[in-house]
């Protein structure tokens, strides 16, 4: 479970990303959070998992304070959180494989991991996680062979590897093609259904919020503006949230079936 | 046209400077030559002596040079370039992790970037002058100076590059609550290797022209070999060192300057991707030390 | 898994590339061997503290050091060196970079030819040259300043030549196009283009000449060098390390101010 109790962010500079958040999360949960640019929703979950200090508040995710915690017990609560990234966060110089392989750096020890000699059983959860989205068959390819949509899923197989508890994704279909996006979308939902990972993403796209979404968190410069159940929402939401009109850029507008089974549309 | 458009009067400012940079330029010649003992006939004299010297130096006298070894004190000049760039690449490469704003705290980068800058600034010669009264003349004497003087290039350029990198995959290690040398051997690392090692043989390819230097003083290598020729005024002898020398620089220098390439561009994830600063860049292509 | 199937077989490890290894091995081997060669003593890394030598370089002798005809007089004559080496090295480095160029070149001919010299030159390290000058014109600054005037031109043509072959041809085509001949073509098509690269690399090139013109005394050319070199042979090492300080501070001064000025140029 995450409790987030008052919690405020405030940047050097003076910027205020978050002021004063409540927030509760459950178990295995599927939040998605919406908000324009610079509503704070990237900072929301970087103080989850620490990445982004606290200026004040509390934030407690499976018991442990994250908030002041030292860099020993900050590294013990990402280990069980994953994340997944915008722009991918991979070393496109090495293999898909090595990629992944760093989900498993909290429990190897350093000078193993260091020297490349990882435990056979760390190699493999790095596969099992490659299998879980589809693209163990890349696992000795170099990452900056992959489209885009398959780097994604290498991002998710990383996180994925170290077996979390949390899985955070940071608007991780912006960089996407719809089709791609779709696919990995509907590769957290599976994540989330199958294994119960609690899930949280930030998203831009309307649409996609309302079709992955279950519970939808609304944040509009910095503050919780809105914070209930996917089915509650209609447009007036979204006008509340953005303080504007809704625009086709806020859509991911694909025309297509949602129904349709999902095709890899890298053709690779 | 309307008459009321006039013809401007040519800028002030450009002749001005143009004129201030030849009155500088002029007197820090006249400034330069009052002090180098320099007269007429001296100046006149020169070119005919260098001629005098050059006619004497072909054919040069490769045959009896081989015989002396001058082809094996030429790979000797190889072989302490090479060590010493070994030791400048092993010994800067974890410095270099210390020294780079992104990925170390300020109260280790900066004294490591000092270091960097004072060896940098002492040069090899220097070095091998303070180190032959403690290892003794030799090979190993010239050695100890490039791998020191390698360390300041080297760690320079690697800090550069490491700061050039993608910071992302860094954050992808910290989330998973990988430790400092997991991020740095992991996120950091498979980045910058393939720049990092091209400059480990462009520095080579700098360090073989240093180490024939060194001999020159006695620290090994083919430098003794043209003194010692010159010294006795043998100049097909000369010659025929320089003739090696050149050589095998300039055989150094191609197959270098190839596999550089290669590594380069073997090396490079996205063709857009923003890898290494520029400063290095020319480092990497010019003449730069 | 509903679309894990459909070609995601799990991969064999590939194979560590023959030719990788073989490499790896010449390196290892080359090295093993190069080490011998040049007669490799770690052992040097732990005793050179214990060094008896050492008391020679402390304290350093102040007053001897900062008599001016000790050091200053030298120094002036190094930066003198320095100084007019990089006037006649860059003058010269001009045409012959707008020779070495394939944009600027007048022809075929002239553009290999000066290649190829400009290459062997640049392969010759810089003492040598120097120590050729003072065989042929005698010990002293004179031979110094040729040397470094050589060197100069060496560099200069490899920095600038690269800078034409990047420019924009344009204008000099227009130049061309408009009936010019070829040296009023570049002069008015290229070379305004190019001109602040070429004094920014000739404020590089008097930087490198400062720290070239410190140890060209050591084979007889002029300067400070000499001074070193022959402290060294009474192993005087308190007056060399006295010197080596001066040396850099005033070293450090002239670069800062060429690198502020190189940064406003370009």
């Amino acid at each position: 479970m995450i409790r987030l109790e008052d919690l405020s962010v405030t940047y050097p500079g003076g910027v205020e990303a978050l002021r004063g958040i409540d927030l509760t999360i459950d178990d295995g949960e599927f939040v998605v959070v919406v908000g324009l640019s610079g509503a704070g929703k990237s900072t929301l979950l970087r103080v989850l998992n620490g990445l982004v200090p606290a200026t004040s508040g509390s934030v407690i995710v499976e018991g442990t304070q994250v908030v002041g915690a030292s860099p020993a017990t900050l590294r013990q609560i990402r280990s069980g959180i994953g994340m997944i990234f915008q722009t991918f966060n991979l070393v496109n110089r090495t293999t898909v494989l090595n990629n992944v392989l760093m989900g498993r750096l909290s429990v190897v020890p350093a000078w193993r991991s260091t020297l490349g000699l990882w435990p056979a059983k760390d190699r493999e959860a790095a596969m099992v996680a490659l299998e879980r989205v589809g693209i163990v068959e890349k696992a000795y390819v170099r990452a900056s062979n992959l489209s885009g949509g398959q780097q994604q899923r290498v991002g998710i197989a990383r996180a994925l590897a170290q077996e979390p508890g949390l899985m955070l994704a940071d608007e991780p279909v912006t960089a996407l093609d719809p089709v791609t996006s779709r696919h990995v979308m509907g590769d957290l939902q599976r994540i989330n259904r199958e294994l119960g990972i609690t899930t949280v993403v930030n998203l831009h796209f309307l649409d996609l919020a309302r079709e992955y979404g279950r519970r939808l968190v609304g944040l509009r410069d910095g503050e919780v503006v809105f914070d209930g159940d996917i089915g509650d929402v209609n447009d007036e939401t979204f006008r509340d949230i953005y303080g504007r009109s809704i625009t086709a850029e806020d859509m991911l507008a694909m025309g297509d079936n949602p129904a349709s089974p999902p095709v890899d549309s890298e053709g690779v | 046209m309307t008459a009321t458009t006039q013809r401007p009067t040519p800028p002030r400012g450009a002749r001005e400077r143009r004129g201030a940079l030849a009155v500088v330029l002029v007197v820090a010649m006249v400034w330069s030559l009052s002090g180098l003992e320099v007269t007429l006939d001296r100046l006149l004299g020169a070119p005919g002596d260098a001629w005098a010297i050059l006619r004497q130096m072909v054919p040069p006298a490769f045959a009896r040079v081989y015989e002396r070894g001058a082809v094996g004190k030429v790979f000797e000049s190889v072989y302490i370039a090479w060590i010493g760039t070994v030791i400048g690449a092993v010994l800067s490469l974890p410095l270099a992790f210390m020294a780079a704003h992104n990925v170390a705290p300020v109260w280790i980068r900066v004294p490591i970037r000092q270091f960097f800058n004072a060896i940098r600034a002492v040069p090899e010669l220097i070095l091998a002058v303070i180190l032959i009264p403690i290892t003794g003349l030799g090979p190993w004497a010239g050695t100890l100076a490039i791998g020191i003087h390698s360390i300041g290039t080297l760690g320079k350029w690697a800090t550069e590059s490491i700061e050039s990198i993608d910071s992302g995959p860094i954050e992808a290690v910290e989330s998973t609550g990988g430790r400092w040398v997991s991020s740095m051997r992991w996120a950091v690392f498979p980045q910058v290797m393939s720049t990092i090692s091209s400059y480990w043989l462009f520095r080579f390819e700098i360090n073989v022209r240093a180490s024939a230097v060194l001999g020159m003083i006695g620290a090994g290598g083919v430098g003794s070999e043209l003194v010692s020729h010159l010294v006795f005024r043998d100049f097909p002898a000369a010659s025929a060192v320089l003739v090696f020398t050149i050589a095998v620089v300039l055989t150094i220098d191609t197959a270098s300057a190839a596999v550089r390439r290669r590594i380069i561009r073997g090396g490079v994830g996205r063709p857009d991707e923003p890898s290494r600063s520029g400063e290095a860049l020319a480092d990497l292509t010019g003449i730069r030390l | 898994m509903t679309h894990a199937a459909g070609g995601s077989v799990r991969p064999d490890r590939p194979p560590r590339r023959p030719r990788t290894l073989g490499i790896a091995a010449a390196v290892i081997a080359f090295s093993l061997f190069a080490a011998r060669e040049v007669g490799f003593d770690p052992s040097t890394f732990w005793e050179v503290w214990s060094n008896p030598l050492w008391e020679k370089f402390w304290p350093i002798p102040w007053d001897w050091v900062t008599d001016g005809s000790n050091v200053m007089g030298p120094l002036i004559e190094t930066f003198q060196i320095a100084t007019i080496s990089t006037i006649l090295g860059c003058s010269l480095a001009l045409p012959v970079s707008f020779a070495m160029s394939s944009l600027t070149t007048p022809n075929r001919p002239t553009y290999l030819v000066s290649r190829a010299v400009m290459n062997v030159v640049r392969a010759v390290p810089d003492l040598f040259w120097a120590k050729l000058m003072v065989t042929a014109v005698g010990i002293g600054a004179f031979a110094g300043s040729w040397a470094l005037t050589i060197f100069s031109l060496a560099v200069m043509v490899k920095l600038f030549s690269e800078t034409v072959d990047g420019a924009d041809p344009g204008p000099l085509e227009a130049a061309r196009a408009a009936g010019g001949r070829h040296t009023p073509s570049v002069r008015t098509g290229m070379l305004p283009t190019v001109f602040p690269d070429y004094v920014a690399h000739a404020l590089y090139v008097f930087e490198l000449n400062i720290r070239a013109s410190i140890v060209l005394g050591l084979v007889g050319a002029g300067g400070i060098g000499r001074v070193i070199e022959a402290q060294r042979q009474f192993f005087r090492f308190d007056r060399i390390l006295g010197m080596l300080v001066i040396i850099f501070v005033v070293v450090f001064v002239i670069e800062q101010a060429s690198v502020a000025l190189r940064k406003r140029l370009v």
